[in-house]
């Protein structure tokens, strides 16, 4: 009985660590999907291209949203 | 004049309208273009995109690139599966497990404890830590199986019960132990793992006892070391779907670090699958460490046993035990009351 007493306490104090751990870390969907502004494009470029072709020329390496 | 300059007007306006009526009525006679040629059949639709890519995916510019998936049809597999297979397969294996090991109770009955010369003396079968190990990982199971079932049969059968608003809170309550209390179980499964490993490998005496059916069948009791076959089953059992469920389970509390959505539900569906089969087998282990079998429950409830019931299912176990008290690295077994 002694040890299935300490054993549940062992669980809760490891499951509250758990919970206090993972919220500190924790960053909420509003907070990791939403820009300070509107943004339509990636710095430096737009949606339709330079030549407003619809070919828009990334950085190298850089792998669109999506993708 | 005036109404000259109207009618000359009204003249011209009717003889364009009369002029562009053929080509009007040869667009919409039968509906086809006279040149023979059918625009809609040429533009890119759905069939073509998913031969270039098993989902239809767009392009956005906010920071969470997995909303430019625009149509992943596993997903509809995947509702399938989630609200029409699993809680058919979650019930049937519940239950299935529940009716077959009540049925077996009443074929076979609880095991007794057989009186002999050993009965009343003591031997320790498992330590403090061992049992602290043990509860610690069964404790936090309970709680995941019951939050776990919740997911799947909540709102089915607790809803309707309890009404929405309590059901939000208790299914809100039941996901935090779910998450929470994983890690203590994640650790308890390695802990679970390290210290009983070396009593769990299987050799030729496990197969005696599997082919003597472990004693249920017939008289008598095949020999078995610290753990036999039957034990061995449920070890491995623990620890290889213990780590399917820490797997899977860390790959949704960390969603789309190392999957995509497709992977995420493929993740959901293993888990779910591998978690009801998870509860029936536990059942099973339950069942015979209570009711099953008289004098089990005192290797986790105390730790220690009957020496007589460690002698007729652990013979090979007991025998290596009084060795070592006689060669002086154990202590020696003492007679206690029997409880």
């Amino acid at each position: 009985m002694k040890a299935f007493a300490v054993a549940v306490i062992a669980a809760i104090g490891l499951g509250l660590a758990a919970a206090y751990v993972m919220d500190s870390n924790r960053v909420l969907a509003y907070q990791a999907f939403s820009t300070s502004g509107a943004r339509v494009s990636h710095p430096g470029t737009n949606l339709v291209g330079p030549q407003w072709s619809g070919d828009i020329p990334m950085p190298s390496g850089h792998k669109p949203h999506g993708a | 004049m005036r109404r000259g300059l109207t009618l000359f007007r009204t003249i011209v306006v009717a003889a364009a309208l009369a002029a562009s009526a053929p080509a009007m009525a040869q667009q919409t006679k039968d509906g086809l273009n006279p040149t023979g040629q059918n625009p809609t059949a040429d533009s890119v639709n759905e069939e073509f995109l998913f031969k270039q890519d098993p989902k239809i995916v767009g392009r956005v510019t906010i920071p969470d690139g997995k909303a430019a998936s625009l149509i992943q049809p596993q997903g509809r597999d995947y509702r399938a599966f989630r609200e029409s297979w699993l809680p058919w397969i979650g019930g049937l294996a519940v239950l299935g497990a529940i009716a077959l090991l009540a049925g077996f109770y009443l074929w076979r009955g609880r095991i007794k404890l057989e009186r002999g010369p050993d009965s009343g003396k003591k031997i320790l079968r498992f330590g403090t830590f061992e049992r602290v190990t043990h509860w610690m990982t069964s404790s936090c199971f309970i709680i995941l199986s019951l939050s776990g079932l919740n997911y799947i049969f909540g709102k089915r059968l607790l809803a309707p019960v309890i009404g929405p608003d309590a059901f939000a809170v208790v299914s809100q309550y039941a996901k935090y132990a779910h998450i929470y209390l994983a890690w203590p179980f994640m650790l308890g499964i390695a802990l679970m793992f390290v210290v009983w490993l070396k009593d769990n490998i299987p050799n030729r005496i496990d197969w005696h006892w599997i082919k003597a059916g472990g004693g249920l069948i017939g008289n008598g009791h095949p020999h078995a070391e610290r753990f036999n076959a039957g034990q061995k089953m449920v070890f491995w059992m623990v620890v290889g779907f213990g780590t399917a469920m820490s797997v899977t389970g860390l790959m949704m509390i960390f969603p789309f670090v190392l999957t995509d959505i497709t992977g995420m539900q493929v993740m959901q569906v293993v888990h779910s699958l591998i978690g009801v089969v998870f509860i029936a087998g536990i059942l099973a282990h339950i069942y015979i460490g209570s009711v099953g079998m008289e004098g089990a429950y005192d290797a986790m409830g105390s730790g220690k046993v009957d020496l007589g019931w460690a002698r007729s299912h652990h013979d090979l176990w007991v025998e290596k035990e009084i060795g070592k008290v006689d060669h002086g690295t154990r202590r020696p077994v003492r007679p206690v009351p029997a409880e």
